[in-house]
């Protein structure tokens, strides 16, 4: 049975790497954007990106887009398996509660 | 970790419920408007031809060069949310081919007719969406494909209605793919 991941199970870190884990490996999503999207607040989305990207979860890469800084984020290919790993846990949990 | 079972179902609601929010987001950066703005140029282009003649044809670089701009406005804007870096190696094998393709009916000491030019600059292209469906996204492949063999039949069976056609197949095609992507896929 796959493990849970405390890192992701948190809520807001689970709905980012959900809404990140969407997205096509090469793909990367704005911050703004993604705040948006999310309904989350700059320093709440920041301190959460700043978790998932030290657990090696996330990429963040900050840039210029017509001369004004952009950040960008991915997940990375750790952080989708953790995800995925994630996932099958909490289903497990489900067929588990069926079964009995 | 322990999770009762009540739990482990909120937090497969929420991750379904942040993947639909982004699933709409997703969408918009599937190149459907790209589809859109060439399944109109090809239509004005056989509609041109169809109706003006050579002055129509001779509209036709100016017509790409229209949608070169529009693609990469579009490009500009879009990236600005959700982008996939620039690959450097994809854009060099779509120039190889671009140039190596070009160089084809100068060797052959080819002048051939207007729909025959039409046709192989339209698989030149096919061919580019295909080598991106096998690159980045596997419908772009069986979209060149279908529109490929679409030219091919246009040029070889239907040559007296060629440009009609090309904007009803070619043109069409593009526009209804946009269509699915936009609103059916996934």
């Amino acid at each position: 049975m796959p493990d849970l991941d405390s890192i992701i199970h948190q809520p807001v870190r689970l709905q980012i790497m959900a809404a990140l884990n969407h997205l096509g490996s090469r793909e990367q999503v704005d911050f703004t954007f993604l705040k948006i999207k999310l309904g989350l607040t700059d320093g709440n989305l920041g301190a959460h990106l700043l978790t998932l990207e030290e657990a090696g979860y996330i990429a963040v890469q900050k840039t210029f887009v017509a001369r004004k800084p952009k950040t960008f984020v991915a997940a990375t290919a750790a952080g989708r398996r953790a995800f995925e790993g994630h996932v099958a846990a909490l289903t497990s949990i489900l067929k588990a509660k069926d079964l009995s | 970790m322990q999770l009762s079972s009540e739990e482990a179902a909120r937090a497969l609601a929420a991750i379904r419920a942040s993947r639909e929010v982004m699933r709409s987001a997703v969408r918009a950066h599937r190149g459907h408007y790209h589809l859109w703005l060439w399944g109109v140029i090809w239509i004005a282009m056989a509609l041109l031809a169809e109706f003006r003649g050579l002055a129509g044809i001779r509209l036709f670089p100016w017509l790409c060069a229209a949608g070169i701009a529009g693609s990469g406005i579009l490009g500009f804007i879009q990236s600005s949310q959700v982008r996939a870096p620039v690959d450097r190696r994809f854009l060099a094998v779509l120039a190889v081919v671009v140039l190596f393709a070009s160089l084809g009916p100068l060797v052959l000491h080819a002048s051939p007719d207007d729909k025959a030019l039409f046709a192989y600059i339209g698989l030149v292209a096919m061919l580019c969406y295909m080598i991106a469906g096998i690159w980045f996204d596997l419908y772009l492949l069986w979209l060149g494909l279908v529109i490929a063999v679409l030219i091919l039949v246009g040029l070889f069976v239907f040559s007296a209605f060629f440009w009609w056609w090309i904007a009803i197949f070619g043109g069409g095609t593009m526009i209804l793919t946009g269509c699915y992507i936009r609103y059916f896929w996934r």
